[in-house]
């Protein structure tokens, strides 16, 4: 299987201070990550290095076989889209033109949709489940049916990679377990890689294979979950007492 | 909306500009009939009073009026889209601020170097007052290039902007206390604001300058609709954010520094006209709200002049005050609805 995305030696943070050093990691098509890490602990950082918004301190990111620092913004948009806890906020824009902004590294110099766009549009609402909400304006949904919408964004943009940041923050219970659901159906169906970030630990333990540890003084770890919690690593970062991690370990593993 | 509807509303504005110009001809201190006003336009007219009103007068300050509301409006649409804000307005950009700082060096030195009021030079003066403010809103437009090229956050940079407006504010207000009586006076004039300063000589540059910066502005469509989901998103979708901040603020800055140069700061259009475009036709589509904030634009300044002419007035009335008049009610009702919702 070829390579999505693949770090080397990569240092990222902002300036000359160091956030987190020396990432190894590679993903394939279909693999689904989730990042955890107390507050501070580089998540972001991460985030916004993978998505070019900074460049990385040292090391470098292979997105797609290629250096990711030699795409035009054009090219790397067609490669890897986001979803931010950050929310559009205009009185009149709908549900469509949300998801059609998803289109914007297709269409012409105008912006003008073809049928094509359309139909991916549509299709992707359909393929979240929201393809009720089209007309509506996107300002007067809940946050579920928002970070439904901005998923749908990142699937009508057509990249092989998706990167969530906290995509489970303000959602009820069973919307956080039908998110979970829907990013493992999107990474199997779709073959996306997706990378996002929680602080959900028991619902990452119970559903997701694969973490990134990240935490300050720390070095980055990846791993199986069901492994790291096993080898005490979760314990270790998240500083869980001793009685209460055989609790976890009696209970998730 | 329906297209049917989008374009039933674009017509109606349409017909409502037409209805507003061809009354600017006609309404004023001389009354003159309709079908003299067609004689007139036709070349068919002999008494060369009636010429003079209406090409030296009327026509030239209705075409001005026309132009500057449709840039000003758009301009404030760049602002308001860039900055997501939506009391944003092309004064953020301390253009019009730096036209006055220009007008201002002029208009009071002279009077402190040469002791005597500007007035008293006649043609240059008026030639003079443009050069001025011309200058000072590109050196200021030159300032919030050069850190928008530096800066991706849009909020330090509504804050530099507001920053070098107040700094050229108080310069300006400095030139004033060491001035003469008649150049201050000459000043707040200017500072009022007035579509009849063009006139027939100017009229074809300030033209030309402003439809090649309101054609421009139609290719911004694209990336003014997915700045709409916020910088972060904008640019993971492939858009180039210090460039593309450097553009919108250019035509912007562009337009309200030709508008101010003629016309003085016109306050209240570029705040107010993206508003009654958004609300009208329900949309945040760029595609459709440039073209229909310029048409408003261009409504409300035939009409404010219209009033600014009404009997009693004489033309004399400043069209800030009846910008202002008009626009403010306009934002006060935009605040309380969006509130609602």
């Amino acid at each position: 299987m070829s390579d999505i995305l693949k770090t080397i030696s990569l240092t990222i943070g902002y300036g000359d201070k160091t956030v987190v050093s020396d990432i190894n990691v590679t993903l394939g098509k279909g693999d689904i990550i989730a990042l955890i890490g107390p507050n501070g602990a580089g998540k972001s950082t991460l985030f916004k290095t993978f998505s070019s918004h900074i460049k990385p301190i040292g090391g470098k990111i292979e997105l797609c076989g290629k250096d990711i620092s030699l795409y035009s913004n054009k090219e790397r948009a067609k490669l890897l889209g986001i979803v931010l806890t950050e929310r559009p906020d205009d009185m009149f824009l709908k549900v469509f033109d949300v998801v059609a902004a998803g289109r914007y590294p297709y269409t012409d110099m105008f912006g003008n949709l073809t049928e094509n766009d359309e139909n991916e549009i549509k299709a992707s609402l359909e393929l979240v489940g929201i393809k009720n909400l089209i007309d509506r304006v996107f300002n007067t949904l809940s946050d579920g049916e928002k970070q439904k919408v901005m998923i749908a964004k990142a699937i009508a943009q057509n990249t092989p990679v998706i990167m969530l940041d906290e995509p489970t923050a303000f959602l009820d219970y069973p919307s956080k377990i039908e998110l979970f659901s829907l990013l493992k159906r999107l990474a199997k169906e779709q073959e996306k890689t997706i990378i996002f970030s929680s602080h959900d630990l028991e619902l990452l333990l119970r559903y997701t294979d694969n973490l990134w540890i990240l935490a300050k003084d720390k070095p980055f770890v990846s791993g199986k979950s069901q492994q790291l919690l096993k080898d005490g690593v979760i314990k270790d970062y998240f500083g869980i007492k001793d009685s209460d991690n055989e609790f976890l370990l009696k209970e998730n593993v | 909306m329906k297209n049917s509807k989008v374009l039933i509303g674009i017509l109606g504005i349409i017909v409502l500009g037409i209805l507003l110009f061809l009354l600017n001809l006609f309404v004023g201190s001389v009354t003159i009939p309709f079908g003299d006003i067609v004689k007139v336009l036709l070349k068919e007219n002999t008494d060369n009073t009636l010429n003079v009103i209406i090409f030296d007068y009327r026509l030239p300050q209705a075409l001005t009026a026309l132009l500057a509301g449709a840039a000003l409006a758009v301009a404030g649409l760049l602002m308001q889209t860039l900055f997501r804000n939506p009391l944003a307005d092309p004064s953020m950009l301390g253009i019009s601020s730096g036209a006055s700082l220009g007008v201002g060096l002029v208009i009071l030195l002279t009077g402190a170097i040469s002791g005597a009021a500007i007035s008293s030079f006649g043609w240059w003066s008026t030639v003079g007052v443009s050069l001025a403010a011309f200058i000072g809103a590109v050196a200021v437009l030159f300032i919030m290039l050069a850190f928008s090229a530096r800066m991706k956050n849009m909020t330090t940079l509504i804050i530099i902007g507001l920053m070098i407006a107040y700094l050229a504010g108080s310069i300006t207000d400095i030139l004033k206390f060491f001035s003469l009586k008649e150049d201050i006076h000459a000043f707040v004039i200017w500072g009022m604001g007035s579509f009849s300063g063009v006139g027939t000589s100017k009229l074809l540059i300030f033209s030309i300058s402003i439809i090649i910066g309101l054609f421009a502005t139609f290719f911004l469509s694209k990336n003014l609709n997915i700045l709409l989901l916020g910088e972060m998103y904008a640019e993971n979708l492939g858009l180039n954010i210090k460039r593309n901040s450097v553009i919108i603020i250019l035509l912007s800055g562009y337009l309200t520094a030709i508008v101010t140069a003629y016309c003085g700061p016109i306050a209240f259009v570029g705040l107010a006209m993206p508003h009654i475009a958004r609300f009208l036709f329900k949309s945040s589509d760029h595609r459709l709200l440039i073209p229909a904030t310029m048409l408003i634009g261009m409504d409300l300044t035939l009409f404010c002049i219209l009033i600014a002419r009404m009997p009693g007035f004489d033309g004399n009335l400043p069209i800030n005050a009846v910008t202002a008049f008009i626009g403010a009610p306009v934002v006060i009702s935009v605040i309380m609805k969006s509130r609602k919702q």
